[in-house]
């Protein structure tokens, strides 16, 4: 007690251990706000500079960090950097996961600030009013190369508002990917989905199971409303109303539901139910899957890790044919969007039409993930694509034209034969697909119940989109 | 006394000083600039918040036109909202409870000396020195569908699971379960064990020689001297340990994304699905909101129920 | 020798309670320290033994490799990001405690009844979850021109570190003998001179826990890190690493192994020091 006194006694002029405290805190924050931290403290980019020049504009662009890294470091260190250089315009492009991008973009909406382009992973028609409608360099690029993929315009268009709300970019063609011993091995055909059921329970014999996932994950969302389209269990019609629980629809999906039902007990495992994006490409690698539908994330991968047994053998397939149709969706629908509040609208708008305009080296140094959306953007369309897959030297040699085929034929958008609406955005983003094959399939629930209690909740989903006029 | 120290200064500052001494002037004084700070970065966020859940607000934007209470009674007939509900309260009470008499049994050993006590307390407060994201990334690879490493050891281990076909820990709606429970409770413990050697150091001195003289040493010092007097300290850390878990979002959304087919949404993982990926903002505010009286409820219950239990 | 075995024999007790315990919380973290060095081929092979290296065909000096953890300070931002985490930790730890410590100091023993309220009070803005918060939060921190800056997470940060800090001070100051301070009034001293020069140091117990706490509150954020800041050089180690080291369909799990540990050794010896000179300052009382 005698020393505190002491302390006291000490007069006002000496500092305590508390003054001190409160004093090097104060500092510590002047210098965070002011001082020595860099310019990343303050949120700039640094003085508009490139090779010593000032620049006039600025252009903030913000997509999704492509599965080949190459393709990333081509486009931020070589391309945009020309193209600014070119234009007159710093561009800065920030690269974030796929999974993120809504909740991000939300962030930007609600703040009304941030980047000028950004790029969704799947149409993003539940941001049609807060971006800027892009008619004019539709038409533009349309007169230029003709006219965009189908899958394109109605993954980009509003007939309720007759615009385009977003820019097609690329889209991602989703074959089928085998192992070609197996499938000789056990004597099982791609053809169609029905040799596929039966002949699922002999794969899973030989210990290689099919990969068809049934989890909360984008390859599971795309591949059974692909199946749905197969069996004609459409979700939507042309006019975007919901008619999965009606006549035909009705009977097509009961049947699809079967169908997985019956792959899954005689030919899978548990594995599917509880897979991440990454999984059936793993699975896949690692020697144990016959059979995964996903974009050529998985035969690239194979190549790369130099495993030479594993890549020769791995061959792509067009997804197999059900009774009613063989169509597919594109597994990555790239659409950039240019917000209201950007601040470089005309300098966006140079550079998507610019991009679209030479993607033929977007096609190649994306390792022929990236199909433009306008197929005219490479000289001769679909045939040159097709001479340019077939230059692929992986073996088993031109094992990447079935992906023209696929493109040009068997690729449709989400929501087929309608637009893919907010209404289908919602229903993929709550995993309502994989969550009625799965019930389904782990014997939870009938098909016909699924079906109904499916279309209820599709039904209310519309419902309230319809209110706010964007379907 | 006050006229002794008020003639060392200077006049004018007098009735600045007084006022500062005033217990009703210093009090709130002190406490303003936290008040203030929680009530513009909290407070009027949640009010926004509340705002937008009465609206059909979509897409990021934050105004909407007037729907009052649909919001909430849409979400109610939703089941797999019914479900996120359920599993939060049962993710929270089972987690807390394995944290709870975790972190009683190992405060209680934690408190005498040993050897190696210093590298084992460092064992045991990793889980909660780990970014909860990317912890929980870690346990993801330990799930793994395939690769899992319990999966191997159980099988190609120790030949007790069909190693074809092995458990799936985050495929079957009851393993999923109880997974997102283990993870909750793992990063949870450690910090509950803290706060529970906090209130072990302060139990007097008299009260251990105490229990010694009557003879109560090991278990039943732990059962009639502790546990006891922790009750207090208990009480808070459950009740952190509660809303730590309830309104995390990172574990469930890391782990399972929901999955399998939405059998372990969490409200705050619904509501993040519902509000921002699928764009309805008003129902996702709404659906978010019903966490809040469900744990002020609780809140409420136990802050009055340790009042009561205060030991004197 | 004999004291020793009987001592040994004391705290069997204690390690065979604790042991299990300590194994099983840790054990996620060795299998992280076994994953990051493992070549792909090794890793990616279901029937290997996952807790030793196995040689590849026959090149069994490839066995184990420090590829993907040179690959994680080389080729991506991680070291900014563990630079940004820190700064944003220190920031807001000063920022909470001179928020807190008044606060603190003011409801345990200014406050009278209401002090109580205001505890309860306390605890409710921690039922509000951040999901729901991120979005209005958005205008205020693009207002401030603080997008895509670490300032965004030091402005909102404190939101979630000053309620808990306030509320462990509270209960902290309660247990500091009132004499203390009456005794430095008696001297002449005013209540604010009091207060910083014998309540706050006596109480660095205390602020070592708040600290911690607010600390790890702030390395533990996830959906505030994301959003708020996009550019990758910007980000703290919570969003940088899921970002980057998961690209469409790859994980590259070597490598989110070594980025995970590394700052959970870390910051767990940090606070297991710290935690034994806060038990042993301890005098007596901290939660009545």
């Amino acid at each position: 007690m005698a020393d505190v006194l002491d302390e006291l006694e000490g007069g006002s002029s000496t500092l305590t251990r508390g003054d001190l405290l409160k004093r090097g805190g104060a500092a510590a924050f002047a210098v965070s706000m002011f001082g020595a931290l860099p310019d990343k403290a303050l949120g700039f980019y640094g003085p508009l500079k490139y090779q010593n020049k000032q620049l006039s504009g600025e252009l903030k662009i913000l997509q999704w960090a492509h599965f080949v890294p190459s393709y990333d470091q081509w486009l931020d260190n070589t391309y945009v950097k020309e193209w600014g250089e070119k234009n007159d315009v710093e561009v800065k492009i920030d690269h974030i996961n796929n999974a993120l991008l809504v909740a991000t973009a939300s962030s930007e909406v609600a703040a009304q600030s941030g980047h000028d382009l950004f790029w969704f992973i799947s149409p993003p028609s539940s941001f049609q009013k807060q971006v800027v409608p892009l008619n004019d360099i539709v038409q533009e690029v349309t007169r230029k190369l003709g006219p965009m993929a189908k899958v394109a315009k109605k993954s980009t268009y509003s007939p309720k508002t007759k615009t385009f709300y977003g820019f097609p970019d690329d889209y991602a063609p989703d074959p089928v990917q085998y192992r070609r011993s197996y499938l000789q091995e056990a004597g099982v055909s791609l053809r169609t989905w029905e040799d596929l059921r039966k002949g699922a329970a002999k794969l899973k014999q030989i210990g290689h199971p099919v990969g068809l996932g049934m989890s909360n994950e984008i390859d599971s969302n795309m591949l059974l409303s692909s199946l749905l389209y197969c069996y004609g269990g459409f979700i939507q019609d042309e006019e975007n109303r919901v008619v999965i629980g009606q006549g035909a629809n009705r009977k097509g999906a009961i049947e699809a539901l079967e169908v997985m039902r019956d792959i899954y007990r005689n030919g899978m495992s548990d594995e599917v139910f509880a897979w991440t994006a990454a999984s059936n490409n793993q699975a896949f690698l690692a020697g144990r899957l016959s059979v995964a539908l996903n974009a050529i994330s998985i035969a690239r991968s194979a190549e790369n890790s130099g495993n030479t047994a594993l890549s020769d053998d791995t061959w792509l397939a067009s997804i197999p044919r059900g009774p009613v149709m063989r169509l597919g969706n594109e597994h990555v629908m790239g659409v950039f969007v240019i917000w209201k509040f950007a601040k470089n609208k005309e300098a966006a708008k140079k550079y998507l039409v610019d991009q679209q305009l030479g993607y033929r080296e977007h096609f190649i140094r994306s390792q022929y993930y990236n199909f433009p959306a306008w197929t005219g953007a490479i000289k001769g369309g679909f045939k040159t694509i097709r001479e340019m897959t077939a230059q692929d030297t992986h073996k088993p040699k031109g094992k990447y034209t079935i992906l023209t085929t696929i493109a040009e034929k068997y690729t449709t958008n989400p929501g087929h034969p309608g637009n893919t609406t907010p209404v289908i955005d919602e229903i993929f983003q709550t995993w309502m697909i994989p969550q009625m094959f799965a019930e389904v399939a782990q014997g939870k629930s009938s098909p016909a119940d699924a079906v109904k209690s499916f279309n209820r909740k599709a039904q209310g989903i519309y419902r309230k989109w319809k209110n706010q006029g964007l379907v | 006394m006050e006229a002794h120290a008020a003639s060392r200064r200077k006049p004018g500052t007098r009735r600045w000083r007084r006022a500062l001494e005033d217990r009703r002037v210093l009090a709130p004084l002190l406490i303003a600039p936290a008040v203030i700070f929680i009530l513009l970065v909290v407070g009027v966020p949640f009010g926004w918040a509340i705002y937008l859940s009465l609206t059909d607000s979509i897409g990021g934007s934050l105004k909407g036109n007037w729907v009052g209470f649909d919001n909430f009674t849409n979400a109610w007939a939703d089941d797999n909202f019914r479900k996120a509900f359920r599993n939060t309260l049962i993710f929270t009470l089972a987690s807390q409870a394995i944290v709870l008499v975790g972190a009683a049994v190992l405060s209680h050993y934690l408190m005498s000396d040993f050897r190696g006590k210093w590298f084992i307390r460092l064992l045991i407060i990793m889980p909660w020195a780990a970014p909860v994201a990317l912890g929980t990334l870690g346990w993801l690879w330990i799930f793994d569908s395939l690769f899992s490493v319990i999966n191997w050891t159980l099988g190609h281990g120790l030949g007790v699971v069909d190693s074809s076909d092995p458990p799936q820990w985050l495929g079957r709606p009851n393993l999923a379960l109880l997974s997102v429970i283990v993870v909750h409770a793992w990063r949870i413990l450690p910090f509950a064990v803290i706060i529970f050697l906090a209130g072990l150091a302060s139990i007097p001195s008299e009260v251990d020689d105490a229990a010694k003289i009557d003879g109560a040493t090991g278990i039943k010092k732990l059962l009639y001297v502790t546990l006891p007097l922790q009750l207090p300290i208990a009480l808070v850390a459950l009740l952190f340990g509660i809303v730590f878990t309830a309104a995390d979002f990172t574990v469930v959304y890391v782990l399972t994304q929901g999955g399998p087919f939405n059998s372990t949404q969490m409200l705050t993982t619904w509501s993040f699905q519902i509000g921002i990926n699928s764009g309805s903002l008003g129902e996702g505010a709404a659906i978010s909101l019903y966490l809040f009286p469900l744990l002020a409820a609780v809140t409420v219950a136990m802050l009055f129920f340790a009042k009561r239990a205060q030991v004197s | 020798m004999a004291g020793r075995v009987t001592a040994a024999r004391r705290s069997l007790p204690t390690y065979l309670v604790l042991g299990p315990f300590a194994i099983l919380l840790a054990f996620p973290f060795y299998w992280m320290l076994v994953t990051m060095f493992k070549e792909d081929l090794d890793l990616y092979n279901a029937e290997n033994v996952p807790y030793v290296y196995n040689p590849i065909q026959w090149k069994f000096w490839e066995s184990a490799t420090t590829k993907h953890v040179e690959f994680l300070f080389t080729d991506t931002h991680y070291p900014d990001w563990l630079v940004n985490t820190a700064i944003v930790g220190i920031a807001v730890v000063v920022i909470t405690l001179i928020v807190a410590l008044p606060a603190g100091y003011a409801l345990a023993r200014l406050s009278g009844s209401w002090g109580q309220t205001a505890g309860i009070g306390i605890f409710l803005v921690y039922l509000i979850p951040p999901t729901l918060l991120f979005l209005p939060l958005s205008p205020l921190v693009a207002r401030l021109g603080l997008q895509n800056s670490l300032l965004s997470l030091i402005l909102v940060y404190p939101s979630f570190t000053i309620p808990f800090s306030t509320w462990l001070l509270m209960g902290f100051f309660k247990t500091i003998p009132q004499e203390l301070e009456d005794a430095a009034l008696v001297d002449g001293c005013s209540r604010l001179k009091a207060l910083t020069r014998i309540v706050f140091p006596i109480s660095l117990p205390g602020i070592l826990t708040v600290v911690i706490f607010a600390f790890s509150l702030c390395v533990n954020e996830f959906i505030y890190a994301f959003t708020f800041i996009s550019s990758t050089e910007n980000r703290t180690i919570s969003s940088g690493v899921p970002n980057e080291l998961i690209r469409g369909d790859v994980f590259f799990w070597q490598s989110l192994m070594a980025a995970t540990l590394i700052p959970s050794i870390v910051l767990a010896l940090l606070y297991n020091t710290f935690l034994d000179r806060f038990i042993k300052g301890f005098t007596g009382g901290a939660f009545r």
